[in-house]
């Protein structure tokens, strides 16, 4: 399982480059202690409050899930903000990490695809436009002027598709909304349109559509104005530079194989996944045309 | 006062009641005031307490996203600090930045972000840390946000203060009702306690109600309570006064009746002699007629004689029957009353060798509108006083007067005066004293009779020495009636 020759490497169609080996490379000598005595460590998961990160019951279950399968001690590292996991990511100060799309593409490079959700049946969610649930609008533009909630700027579905979608017509969220601030949270995103807070916001489709469950009276106050295309779902990846632990792989096969387990049904009943797939790193190509879109505008 | 003088006018078993829970209700809204001030206080103190680590919590909280603008941490941050403060009961915070414009409200459809501060928010402050208005039952508070002695914002809060208000009402009531209780129960104890207390006068006042109706009867020992010395002595007192009057009122009777038969004694002895008198002359006469009773001339004369001196004997005994008959004291007063008098006093004047200067001005009618009898027994007993008082030789004087409507009668003597207490009994409005002193019973008779027919007394000193006593009789208008129709 330790040997380089990953079988999983191959299906995700990503050739080992130069780069990669260079990063490889640099980052086994920085992280030299922590290679050597990766037996020892703890494997740090880290999360981005891409999902329900105040569900301290679901950390309890993945930690000592991903524990037993794994075989070793298993830290869960959650921040406030997507850039915060993003950066120990990048760095390798963690060895892997559920992140959003936007990240996964702009650190593409550095950062191998582990596996990626499936809800209902595809590994695919949408993003939201919301607005309060008593308000009369037809469509997006009816939007303009608002006081607008982001989620995170490194968020996919809580900022980067609205943000493509004003850049596809022309417009910069700071001249189609009033004011917009971020709420580093796509729940958040809900209580803020929710309170009036805000008067629309992006958010999560598969959060907004798992709140309608779990908190029905507070999704009950806002509406869908927007849903946007079907995406790729916000992936589990790790640093490229552990590619080669043998643990990334375990944490595969764990996360693929979550559903033959009692402990990985129950984490996936309350992330209401249906399970985790190996995915091309294409799926994620759709997101990388929006960054490439709003790029373009500026 | 006149308010007052009603009071007064309830029983006392009923005013002391009333007093003391008028008194208890004064007691009451004096503590409640100091109970609810204290409350009231306690209460501010408490919740400027909880305000302050309100504000501070949430200034702490704030002032990093504050400095940043950053509107949903800031809602955050008031969000769930609402949930932690429930004991204040925050009803709305907002959060404004160094602009004075919001950042972010605990209501944003209220108040949105980026929203002016509306200008009563700043102005509604006082100088305590929670100002509070009664009308809306809520308090207000703020806290200016300083972070490196640069001022970045406010803190604007309004409390729920109804459950102070409601505690004070709570405790209102809790105190209204038990005064109210303790009250009615010392108004109650007040009741039955004066009733008790006064229930020993109740049996004197009992007592002496009917001793004005009677004759005044001790208290038997059995009702002097033993436990009570104060009711005890107060009875006992009674008891002693009963037996007192009830000594000198025997002692009185026992010296009217040595008076009367004093009186009677006298004027016995004045018929005896009265009868006396003619009784030789007829006895003479008859040992005339014994002898000499053939010769016409002497027989003739004899019987005239014996017929003279019969009916000198017969008027003094009608005058006596005249005055001491009840039966004949109804009849109108005449001039043949103050001859009967005259007779009936003869006896003792001429005992005493004393002359009676007798002037008596009748208004020509044979009958005055008077009660004759008692008048008659009250000139003679003014008669029979003078004479006693008079010395052997002097003078005793009547004069008899009357006007249109009312007889004078005016008894003189050449006495050394009436002492002020023996005149007392005629002429004070009160005769009692010298009367149970026992003295002066004549001049009581006088008095009584004077005061039934609704006359009056007076006494003055004569001149060249001696007393006048005068009695005015006014005429009895009914008898007036009578006598016109």
């Amino acid at each position: 399982m330790r040997n380089l020759g990953n079988p999983h490497r191959a299906t995700d169609g990503v050739p080992i480059t130069r780069r990669d080996l260079i990063a490889a490379a640099v980052s086994g000598a920085v992280f030299a202690p922590f290679a050597l005595g990766a037996e020892e460590e703890s494997f740090k998961f880290g999360l981005t409050p891409v999902f329900l990160s105040n569900d301290l019951e679901l950390l309890g279950h993945l930690r000592s899930y991903l524990s037993a399968r794994m075989g070793g001690r298993v830290e869960l590292v959650t921040r406030r903000t997507y850039q915060e996991i993003t950066a120990l990511l990048v760095s390798g100060q963690i060895q892997s990490a559920w992140i959003c799309g936007y990240p996964y593409v702009q650190f593409k490079a550095d950062l191998d695809l582990v596996a990626t959700p499936v809800w209902h049946g595809k590994p695919l969610y949408q993003s939201y436009l919301i607005a309060s649930a008593d308000r009369k609008v037809d469509d997006w533009t009816g939007l303009k002027g608002d006081v607008h909630a982001f989620s995170d700027p490194d968020s996919n579905s809580g900022f980067l598709v609205t943000r493509a979608l004003l850049a596809e017509n022309r417009q910069l969220p700071g001249s189609f909304f009033a004011r917009s601030f971020f709420t580093y949270g796509h729940r958040n995103v809900i209580r803020a349109v929710a309170s009036g807070l805000a008067q629309s916001g992006s958010v999560d489709g598969y959060v907004y559509d798992v709140m309608r469950e779990t908190e029905p009276d507070l999704v009950k106050q806002t509406r869908i104005v927007r849903k946007s295309e079907w995406l790729g779902f916000p992936p589990i990846a790790s640093p490229k530079s552990v590619a080669n632990d043998r643990r990334v792989k375990a944490l595969r096969q764990a996360l693929i194989s979550m559903d033959d387990d009692a402990e990985g049904r129950k984490v996936l009943a309350l992330l209401r996944l249906d399970g985790f797939v190996a995915t091309d790193p294409s799926l994620f190509d759709a997101i990388a045309a929006k960054v490439e879109t709003v790029r373009q505008f500026g | 006062m006149k308010l007052l003088r009603r009071f007064r006018s309830i029983p006392v078993s009923y005013r002391v009641p009333v007093l003391v829970a008028l008194l208890m209700v004064v007691i009451s809204a004096a503590i409640s005031e100091r109970v609810l001030s204290r409350l009231s206080r306690t209460q501010e103190s408490f919740l400027n307490g909880l305000a302050e680590t309100y504000l501070d919590g949430l200034s702490s909280a704030v002032v990093p996203a504050v400095l940043r603008a950053d509107v949903w941490e800031v809602f955050d941050a008031l969000d769930r600090s609402s949930a932690s403060y429930k004991s204040l009961a925050p009803i709305e915070t907002v959060v404004t930045g160094s602009d004075g414009k919001v950042l972010a409200a605990s209501d944003p459809n209220r108040i949105a972000s980026y929203s002016e501060l509306p200008a009563d928010y700043r102005n509604r402050y006082g100088p305590g840390v929670v100002t509070i208005d009664k009308a809306s039952l809520t308090g207000f508070a703020h806290r200016d946000l300083v972070y490196q002695g640069q001022p970045i914002g406010t803190i604007h809060a309004i409390f729920d203060v109804s459950h102070l208000f409601a505690e004070r009402r709570a405790i209102l009531v809790t105190l209204l009702i038990t005064n109210g209780v303790l009250a009615a129960l010392f108004a109650l104890g007040g009741f039955v306690l004066v009733r008790q207390m006064i229930g020993p006068m109740r049996v004197l006042e009992d007592r002496m109600r009917a001793a004005a109706h009677g004759a005044a009867e001790p208290i038997p020992p059995r009702e002097i309570p033993a436990g009570d010395s104060e009711v005890a002595g107060l009875f006992r007192g009674y008891n002693a006064l009963v037996h007192a009057e009830r000594e000198r009122a025997n002692f009185a009777m026992q010296l009217a009746e040595e008076e009367k038969l004093s009186s009677l004694g006298r004027l016995a002895s004045g018929m005896a002699h009265e009868i006396n008198n003619p009784l030789g002359g007829l006895f003479n006469a008859l040992d005339t007629l014994k002898t000499h009773g053939e010769t016409p001339g002497v027989r003739d004369t004899s019987i005239s004689l014996i017929e003279r001196g019969l009916a000198g004997i017969r008027d003094v005994v009608e005058a006596a029957l005249a005055t001491y008959r009840p039966e004949r004291s109804q009849r109108p007063m005449s001039a043949a009353d103050l001859d009967d008098i005259s007779l009936l006093l003869k006896p003792e004047l001429r005992r005493k060798r004393q002359r009676l200067d007798w002037s008596v001005a009748w208004n020509g009618a044979r009958e005055l509108p008077i009660r004759g009898g008692p008048v008659r027994q009250a000139i003679l007993n003014l008669l029979l006083n003078a004479s006693a008082v008079t010395p052997e030789d002097g003078t005793v004087s009547l004069t008899a007067m009357s006007a249109d409507d009312r007889l004078h009668i005016e008894i003189g003597d050449q006495g050394c005066g009436m002492p002020p207490d023996i005149a007392g009994i005629l002429i004070d409005q009160d005769p009692g004293p010298a009367v149970r002193a026992g003295r002066g019973l004549g001049l009581w008779m006088v008095r009584r009779v004077v005061d039934d027919l609704g006359g009056r007394a007076s006494i003055a000193a004569r001149r060249g020495g001696g007393t006048a006593v005068t009695l005015t009789i006014p005429f009895d208008t009914e008898d007036v009636k009578a006598h016109a129709a």
